[in-house]
């Protein structure tokens, strides 16, 4: 018969203490019989009680006495050591709060009469884990999570089961499961210095390795495409491109731009017609714009259609825009903006400086009149077979290039991803089953802002879940800027170090327990620990993260690549009768 | 030792579960102290263990006499205290009970009787008596003393049966013994504190 008993095996470590107190919502009380600094905050804990196992994590340690008399003196003056020290212990204490999180039902010992009327009562359906909706018994006893409670919640690793730490008190690896990480929006936060980029790129390997999804990945500056150089050791940062130039395509924005010296796969360039006034208006705080200038856009996409950017900037402005008439009065000419203006009864003024400030982005290097190639059909069939590009700014790094960029590629292949989903949902014949992609932004404060966020395709992904197959990765230092609609519509949040408190309640909006989990993440350690919670964790856990360095290479190759080589050279030997 | 345990040394005047009373000569009085552990026999054989609380010599009329005079010639001094009418009162706090080889660190089912004999216990009864069971258990009767400072008995007590466990080698008893009071105690700090302040100073 299958074993139908949770996968851990028999607990492998002490009991730290036994529940005193508390409850559901007020958290648990746990009298901890082991020295206070066995424990810390964040810690994963794990208690039987009847038939049922409970899962919860440390939020907060306390002191106590039983009379505080006890406490507010030092007994060691007073008594002899020995009596002292006795007095200590059986007067001093520390207890825990525990937030329970997760519940299974385990049923009796296996392999008695008890077990099987109980597996037969349930259909031989398999338990699964639940939020708690009970709490152990008076003095059940709590003990830190061994490494198959940990496998238990967090899976097993393989190459969709990402390991992505350890456990803080005793190193035993947590995983994040990949493919449902993908299926939410999510978010890695960090303030700046607290690891939050290599965190991203850890993750990001780990993306493409598994091919969950294909990634999109806004490589604002240029930290994730290409080798690079960590700024505080000196030492070398590998790039996605460098370690999967197979999967990975590396885009460059601008003709003939080069990624230190390096060709990218392809570059990428915009002609004017992609452009449309939405795109404009995106940028009205980078440009500076003014209140007219949504009319003005209308205006001209009214009458010049797609090719109204171009055909506006085209036309003159200044002393070459006007003519003497044969009355001997300046009049526009044909080829103005304020003909134009006068002609659309647009207020000439508002247009020549809408003009003006668009010249900005008309001198841009990759926006053109036309494309050689279409660069975005590529971009996106790459994409649909399942590779990952990796579009990296090269030298246009300011706000105005990354907004205008990000927001209309994105719009782009949401709309290609939106088409290819309504074809497969018909029944189109030979419409496949739209490849998931995750488009992964940096800096998403800047797009998904408040004032900005209801004008981006970004906030209209994030709240369309997973609709059309598209996700968003959101990595930022200051989620407390980020439209409060889209941090909710995000699934799972990794989150570093972060000092600021309003970013901290960004990242533990809407969820359960945020209470508890604050003081968790006040207190991560820089460039050391992450708090992960949501959708793909199955209950909060801090931990020690991953480093990105050579070991994580080796890992991340030998995982699912040495070991089934492995077994095949084993196979092959056998089969030549090479061993016994 | 052995000819220690078979001499009596009182016999007893009265008793309850909880307590008893025994009366000894003066000559007698050489050997029992405070806190010391003693046994009465019973006519079933079970015997009643107790812990000496207090000795007391009480005043009679010639004594009052006596006490009054101008000097008072050695002679009549002894013989007063060798030949007394009262006898010295040794009063005993129950403390478990031994029947048909078992100990217990209970009250007993029924008190000892009048003129029944005390006699001193032997280290290794001592050893024996104090060791058995979980948690010195026998120690909480000590705690229910209200007419006798209860750390004064404690304190002679355990240092007796310290010094008897260490000569066997047993060097953690009297550390699991105050754990056992600090246990015991831990809610009531003022009477804790007293008894540690007295057991810190035996040291």
């Amino acid at each position: 018969m299958t074993d139908l008993t949770p996968n851990s095996q028999e607990p492998v470590n002490p009991d730290i203490g036994f529940v005193s107190g508390g409850g559901l919502e007020a958290n648990l009380q746990v009298r901890l019989t082991v020295p206070a600094q066995e424990v810390q905050s964040g810690a994963f804990v794990v208690m039987d009680s009847g038939y049922w196992r409970f899962y919860g994590l440390v939020t907060d340690l306390q002191l106590g006495a039983v009379d505080l008399q006890y406490a507010n003196q030092l007994n060691i003056n007073r008594f002899n050591p020995e009596l002292a020290n006795l007095l200590n212990q059986q007067t001093l204490f520390t207890n825990l709060s525990v937030m329970s999180a997760l519940m299974l039902e385990r049923g009796p010992e296996p392999g008695t009469d008890e077990h099987t009327a109980w597996l037969e009562k349930r259909n031989y359906q398999m338990p699964k884990l639940m939020p708690s909706k009970t709490i152990p018994n008076h003095h059940t006893k709590v003990r830190l999570a061994d490494i198959g409670d940990i496998q238990d919640i967090f899976g097993k690793e393989s190459k969709t089961v990402f390991r992505i730490g350890e456990t803080r008190e005793q190193g035993h690896p947590v995983c994040l499961d990949l493919e449902k990480f993908v299926q939410r929006s999510s978010g890695i936060f960090g303030a700046t210095g607290s690891g939050k980029s290599f965190l991203a790129r850890m993750i990001l390997a780990g993306l493409v390795h598994a091919d969950t999804a294909s990634t999109l990945i806004f490589d604002m500056h240029n930290e994730y495409g290409i080798d690079s150089t960590d700024p505080q050791k000196g030492t070398s940062v590998p790039g996605l491109k460098g370690k999967f130039s197979s999967k990975v395509k590396l885009v460059a924005l601008g003709r003939n731009t080069t990624l230190k010296g390096k060709n990218p796969d392809f570059t990428l360039e915009i002609a004017y017609s992609d452009i449309t006034p939405e795109d404009i208006l995106l940028l009205s705080q980078a440009l500076n714009l003014t209140d007219t200038t949504s009319a003005t856009l209308d205006a001209l996409y009214s009458d010049f259609g797609k090719n109204w950017f171009r055909t506006f900037m085209e036309m003159k402005t200044g002393a070459g825009s006007t003519f003497t008439n044969d009355d001997g009065k300046q009049e526009a000419r044909e080829d103005s903006v304020a003909f134009w203006a006068k002609a659309a009864n647009i207020n000439e003024i508002a247009a020549t400086t809408l003009h003006s400030k668009l010249r900005r982005l008309y001198n841009r290097d990759y926006l053109v009149n036309e494309t050689g190639t279409d660069v975005l059909k590529s971009l996106i069939d790459h994409l649909e077979n399942k590779q990952h590009v990796v579009l990296s700014f090269g030298k246009y790094e300011s706000d105005l290039d990354y907004l205008l960029v990000t927001n209309l590629i994105t719009r782009k292949i949401r709309d290609a991803w939106e088409k290819a989903t309504d074809r497969f949902h018909s029944k189109v014949q030979n419409a496949s089953e739209p490849q998931p992609l995750v488009i992964v932004v940096e800096e998403a404060h800047k797009l998904l802002n408040p004032e900005m966020a209801s004008q981006t395709i970004f906030s209209i992904i994030a709240r369309e879940l997973r609709k059309y197959y598209v996700t968003l990765l959101i990595i930022d230092q200051r989620p407390s800027q980020i439209y409060d609609e889209v941090m909710s519509q995000l699934g799972t949040r990794i989150s570093a170090s972060l000092g600021d408190e309003d970013d901290i309640n960004a990242v533990l909006s809407g969820q359960a327990s945020r209470a508890a989990l604050r003081g968790m993440l006040a207190k991560l350690q820089p460039s050391e620990e992450v708090l992960m919670t949501g959708w793909s964790v199955k209950m909060p856990i801090v931990i020690r993260s991953r480093r990105y360095d050579q070991t994580f290479w080796s890992d991340l190759f030998g995982v699912s690549e040495t070991k089934e080589e492995k077994l095949t050279l084993d196979q092959l030997n056998r089969e030549m009768g090479f061993f016994e | 030792m052995k000819e220690m345990r078979t001499i009596p040394i009182g016999k007893l005047l009265r008793a309850d579960n909880r307590q008893f009373v025994a009366g000894c000569r003066v000559k007698e009085l050489e050997t029992p102290a405070l806190g010391a552990l003693v046994k009465v026999i019973l006519q079933d054989k079970s015997e009643v263990y107790g812990l000496i609380t207090r000795i007391s010599i009480n005043d009679d009329g010639l004594v009052r006499q006596l006490a009054s005079g101008v000097s008072i010639p050695p002679e009549y001094t002894a013989d007063n205290r060798q030949n007394r009418n009262l006898p010295v009162e040794i009063e005993v706090l129950t403390v478990g009970f031994a029947r048909e080889g078992h100990l217990f660190h209970q009250l007993p089912p029924r008190p000892p009787l009048s003129l029944d004999l005390l006699y001193l216990c032997d280290d290794d009864e001592l050893v024996r008596f104090s060791k058995h069971g979980k948690n010195q258990a026998y120690l909480r009767h000590i705690l229910r003393l209200t007419d006798m400072p209860v750390e004064e008995v404690l304190i002679s007590h355990l240092s007796q049966a310290r010094r008897a466990h260490e000569a066997t080698g047993n060097h953690s008893w009297y550390r699991e013994a105050c754990e056992r009071l600090i246990i015991l105690l831990r809610d009531d700090y003022t009477r804790l504190s007293t008894i540690l302040d007295a057991l810190s100073a035996m040291e």
